[in-house]
């Protein structure tokens, strides 16, 4: 499956009537269809109301957001969201909120996936909501967005709850389903370890805006770890983070050309990459296209100046 | 052969009538306020039966049974019964908005607050008929539900209501001898549903929404005299009117025609036109009157009452709809 599935332009939605009240602000984006995306990102930084509003629950402030192609209202049916606090009905059972997919999703519901969901957490169908645990409910959330039998589905911190094991069978269960039907998956995290292996495209972002987006595999490859004495000169290349110890530099760089001589270089780890553009705020925003078969790149930093 | 070639053929047939899709959604999900809501009308409904074929029966034969005059041989305790039961039913029936108010503020801010509503809507359902089917449905209700207490309080009301005090202008009986109690119940029902989508939150929607309708519904009922015109009795007539006329306004009209309220009305106690004429010119009084709406205002009175009732619904059901669609993209 080719095309997008995701795209915002200069996406932004203020809450209230503060001046600070921006959750996101001038965000453009693109993933494309097929993949599965970590949406990471510190606290605040805008990750749940941008999949509230690529699941049509929130209109824009500014700008724009499309799904699948068209606008999240019309892609309704084709978009599947589980939202961070797993929101259920208590008083129904796990059976009778398997029934209200059926019923709210007529003409594309699979029960049998979601009844795959619910079983494989060996839950009593005619346990009340109300009565299961936090990963139980996860589990019951997760079933009703699968059985909809989606094109994207949108999850929002969806293993928080859940047990390793149990993390690790559903994030199973997810990706093979995924790959099964060439679902496209957004998944926000701030547990970087959770999406390592499990994604193969990062969307980073800071205070409302994407600071790093592209292919998984390339994003590592534009970035190296650098070591090397603290006189030691960076440029031409972009210094996204560097921290002194004692007479040592230790620094992630996006390399214009190759690293002088007495530098150590290392290829960085997604949590390396995750982590110092963290702690440096600063750095320039980064988007890699994978757009058709060339594999075009953009660098952010030339293109757009990051916020300060 | 015949059959079973049939029965392949035929569609399940279990998938009949019942409810399904959102509606079944709504029936499932308010199954207890629609336990709670037929259990109050079928107890008002049985309490107003009761009064009418028990109390009222019980009242009446001792007093056709009477050999003295009919004032001497009213069976008090039973007819007291029999008002004090008209009293409180019609209490029931007229504030019962403020129960749906309150319910249907706390039960749609509960749904923002803890999401379900996000849950409902991103499911292959769109936030306006969401909201469309959950006021329906509950609206079918509580119209079957109040049309059937105000027709019962009708018949308990008719028979031999000036003998236990209370008027069609009361504030109870008001509201609930006609449609208007149909009208304040999908009241309470659109203003709990848009502060419940304006609020978000459960328990401030109830208290706003609650207290939105007291507020209302005093007013209204304050207010309802002046929704229709009043008659003006003039001279004697002005002085012997009889409890069932709503009294609005009462004064004297002096010589030089101006109209005085608060002169004294020391002609009140006259005995016959005469006496009361010639006590007027005594005063230097040439008129009196008073403005009062007679039973037969009962109608003009409710049904424009009604439909300023139907007009605020409309306008929460409205502002309710704008809000949703305002908030969450719509096309």
């Amino acid at each position: 499956m080719t095309g997008t599935a995701l795209e915002a332009a200069a996406l932004g939605k203020k809450f209230g009537r503060r001046k600070a009240g921006w959750a996101l602000h001038d965000c453009t984006l693109r993933i494309p269809a097929g993949r599965v995306c970590g949406l990471v990102g510190p606290n605040g930084a805008g990750k749940s109301t941008l999949l509230a509003h690529a699941a049509g629950l929130l209109a824009p402030t500014e700008g724009s957001i499309r799904v699948l192609g068209t606008t999240p209202a019309a892609a309704r049916e084709r978009i599947a969201y589980v939202a961070q606090d797993k929101p259920l009905y208590p008083q129904l059972t796990v059976a009778e909120t398997l029934r209200l997919g059926r019923e709210l999703n007529p003409g594309h519901w699979d029960a049998a996936v979601a009844g795959r969901v619910v079983d494989e957490g060996g839950l009593d169908r005619d346990a009340k909501i109300r009565s299961l645990s936090g990963g139980q409910r996860t589990r019951v959330a997760l079933a009703l967005a699968l059985g909809k039998r989606p094109e994207l589905l949108l999850l929002d911190e969806p293993m928080a709850d859940l047990d390793p094991l149990a993390r690790h069978q559903l994030m199973g269960t997810l990706l093979a389903d995924s790959a099964e039907h060439g679902t496209t998956v957004v998944m926000s995290s701030h547990v970087v370890a959770e999406l390592e292996g499990s994604c193969d495209h990062l969307l980073l972002l800071g205070e409302g805006r994407v600071r790093l987006a592209g292919p998984l595999d390339e994003l590592l490859a534009a970035h190296t770890l650098v070591t090397g004495p603290s006189s030691g000169d960076l440029a031409p290349h972009t210094v996204v983070e560097s921290r002194t110890t004692g007479r040592q530099v230790t620094a992630l760089i996006r390399p214009r050309g190759p690293v002088g001589a007495g530098w150590q270089t290392d290829e960085p780890t997604l949590e390396e990459l995750v982590l110092a553009h963290l702690r440096a705020p600063q750095a320039p925003a980064l988007t890699l296209m994978d757009d058709g078969a060339d594999g075009g790149e953009t660098d952010g930093a030339e293109v757009q100046e990051a916020a300060v | 052969m015949t059959t079973a070639a049939r029965a392949t053929i035929a569609p399940p047939s279990h998938d009949g009538p019942r409810p399904r899709g959102l509606t079944w959604t709504v029936l499932r999900l308010h199954r207890p306020a629609l336990l709670v809501w037929t259990a109050y009308v079928l107890l008002l409904a049985g309490w107003l039966l009761w009064l009418r074929f028990v109390t009222l029966e019980q009242a009446s034969t001792k007093l056709s049974g009477c050999p003295l005059s009919e004032s001497d041989c009213t069976d008090a305790e039973a007819m007291m019964a029999f008002g004090d039961g008209v009293g409180t039913t019609g209490t029931l029936i007229a504030y019962l908005t403020y129960g749906v108010a309150a319910w249907a503020g706390a039960s749609l801010g509960r749904e923002l607050e803890r999401g379900t509503a996000q849950l409902a809507w991103t499911q292959s359902v769109t936030p306006t008929r969401w909201l469309a089917t959950g006021l329906a449905v509950p609206a079918v209700a509580l119209t079957l539900g109040t049309t059937v207490l105000f027709l019962l309080y009708r018949a308990v009301w008719a028979p031999k209501h000036d003998m236990y005090g209370y008027q069609w202008y009361n504030p109870e009986p008001m509201v609930a001898l006609g449609p208007l109690t149909v009208a304040y119940a999908l009241c309470g029902l659109a203003v709990g549903a848009l502060v419940g989508l304006a609020l978000k939150r459960a328990l401030p929607a109830l208290a706003v929404a609650f207290g939105f309708m007291v507020l209302f519904h005093v007013y209204l009922d304050r207010n309802t005299r002046w929704l229709w015109p009043t008659e003006r009795l003039t001279g004697f007539a002005a002085t012997t009117v009889p409890d069932s006329a709503e009294h609005i306004d009462l004064g004297v009209i002096t010589e030089s025609g101006v109209r005085a309220d608060d002169v004294l009305l020391n002609c009140f106690g006259a005995e016959s036109e005469a006496a009361f004429s010639a006590c007027m010119a005594n005063h230097d009084l040439t008129g009196l009157y008073r403005d009062v709406h007679p039973p037969s205002h009962f109608w003009p009175l409710h049904l424009m009452a009604t439909g300023v009732v139907l007009a605020v619904t409309a306008l929460a059901a409205v502002t309710a709809f704008w809000l949703l669609r305002r908030r969450t993209a719509t096309r």
